[in-house]
């Protein structure tokens, strides 16, 4: 028994947890015969309530689950300044905007890497593979380098309105782990991450 | 692995509550009409022929139709097709398998069961009438395929029309919960 509460326990959340004899209560107060055992409409219920909550997740909008204290950077910050930001928050990418607020692009460590030579796998061991191969530091080019030099652009923004359920298409149409919220105008208001759509869909539903 | 195999056979929880005196009343009420109904017509109107309206799996479908009316298997869809598919395959099975009527028997109810399964039409009761096909009198037999019209389908249609009238007589009741 202890087993089984393990597997289902996720279910009505982290509050109440239903019990067979409340659902025997209320199965005395339908009248007539109910074809079910207390312990099947339990089952039901639990599984439903996970879809419920799974439902409600996917409805939930973008503003709701977004980073509203984000770290940016302008066209002209010098790249060594965006890679020591991006490294001392632990963050894998920053929005780049322009004099107006306005998010003109984004710079991720997909983006250093490519310049720093790594043309296929796009990751760190690869980058260590062709440091040790080669002499001296692979980033030496882009040294003078500015934000805007590196950055991908234009970025791929959403509004604090996108549904949650289309932001995860577009992370994963679009090969990207992050986008800049944006209001009408354009201006940044937040960000939001692979990270923050895996907290969103967690039982509860908690932004 | 021995003990789990067992320890399944132990049971989880506990059984529904009993139903109310009021339940039991409409239940008593709409089984004895549906019954009485058929069974008054095959007595009356049926006996010197060669027909019969009466098959002991209606006694079966009445505890559903009046007994347990909420439940999926006692719904007009299951009532009407359940008997009438047992029926068409019960009579096919006795058709083609009468030299070996216990072989006849068990492909009769279980082949009913995977289609009634396949058609979303499980009625109880419609194995019974798919037994009764292979197993019946003489008389049963000689129907042929007319056995899935009359009795099956003509008192399944009739036990209906009683279940629709005194289950939404009754005013803790609703009758069916979905028609197909």
């Amino acid at each position: 028994m202890a087993k089984e509460e393990e597997t289902t326990g996720r279910g009505p959340g982290a509050g109440i947890e239903l019990q067979e004899e409340d659902i025997f209560a209320a199965m005395r107060e339908i009248p007539g015969y109910l074809d079910i055992t207390p312990r099947d409409f339990k089952e039901i219920y639990a599984l439903a309530f996970q879809h419920a909550l799974e439902r409600l997740s996917r409805e939930m909008s973008v503003e709701e689950i977004m980073t509203r204290e984000v770290v940016w950077v302008q066209q002209d910050t010098p790249l060594a300044e965006v890679a020591a930001a991006m490294g001392q928050r632990g963050i894998s990418g920053v929005p780049v905007l322009d004099d107006t607020q306005r998010v003109v692009g984004v710079v991720s460590e997909k983006d250093f890497l490519t310049v720093m030579g790594v043309k296929e796998s796009q990751n760190f061991m690869t980058l260590v593979a062709s440091c040790l191969r080669s002499k001296g530091c692979v980033a030496l080019p882009i040294k003078k380098q500015n934000a805007g030099d590196l950055m991908s652009s234009p970025a791929v923004t959403v509004r604090p309105e996108t549904r949650v359920r289309d932001l995860a298409e577009l992370f994963t149409d679009r090969h990207i782990n992050r986008a800049p919220v944006t209001d009408a105008e354009g201006r940044l208001v937040g960000i939001v991450t692979r990270g923050d759509l895996v907290k969103a869909t967690l039982a509860g539903g908690q932004p | 692995m021995k003990f789990a195999f067992f320890s399944k056979m132990t049971g989880l929880t506990q059984s529904p509550p009993r139903v109310s005196g009021t339940e039991v009343f409409w239940s008593w009420l709409g089984s004895f009409l549906g019954i009485a109904a058929v069974a008054y017509i095959n007595d009356g109107f049926l006996e010197k022929t060669d027909l019969v309206l009466i098959i002991g799996s209606f006694g079966a479908s009445a505890v559903l139709i009046y007994g347990a009316i909420k439940s999926p298997l006692a719904q007009p869809r299951h009532l009407i097709g359940g008997h009438i598919i047992s029926a068409c395959i019960g009579v096919s099975a006795w058709k083609i398998l009468f030299f070996a009527p216990w072989l006849a028997a068990a492909l009769a109810v279980s082949v009913s069961i995977a289609v009634m399964h396949l058609t979303k039409t499980l009625h109880p009761p419609g194995g019974a009438t798919a037994l009764i096909a292979v197993i019946g009198s003489p008389k049963i037999h000689h129907l042929g395929y007319l056995y899935a019209l009359i009795p099956v389908a003509a008192g399944a249609t009739i036990m209906l029309a009683v279940a629709l009238i005194v289950n939404n007589l009754a005013p803790t009741r609703r009758y069916p919960e979905y028609w197909v």
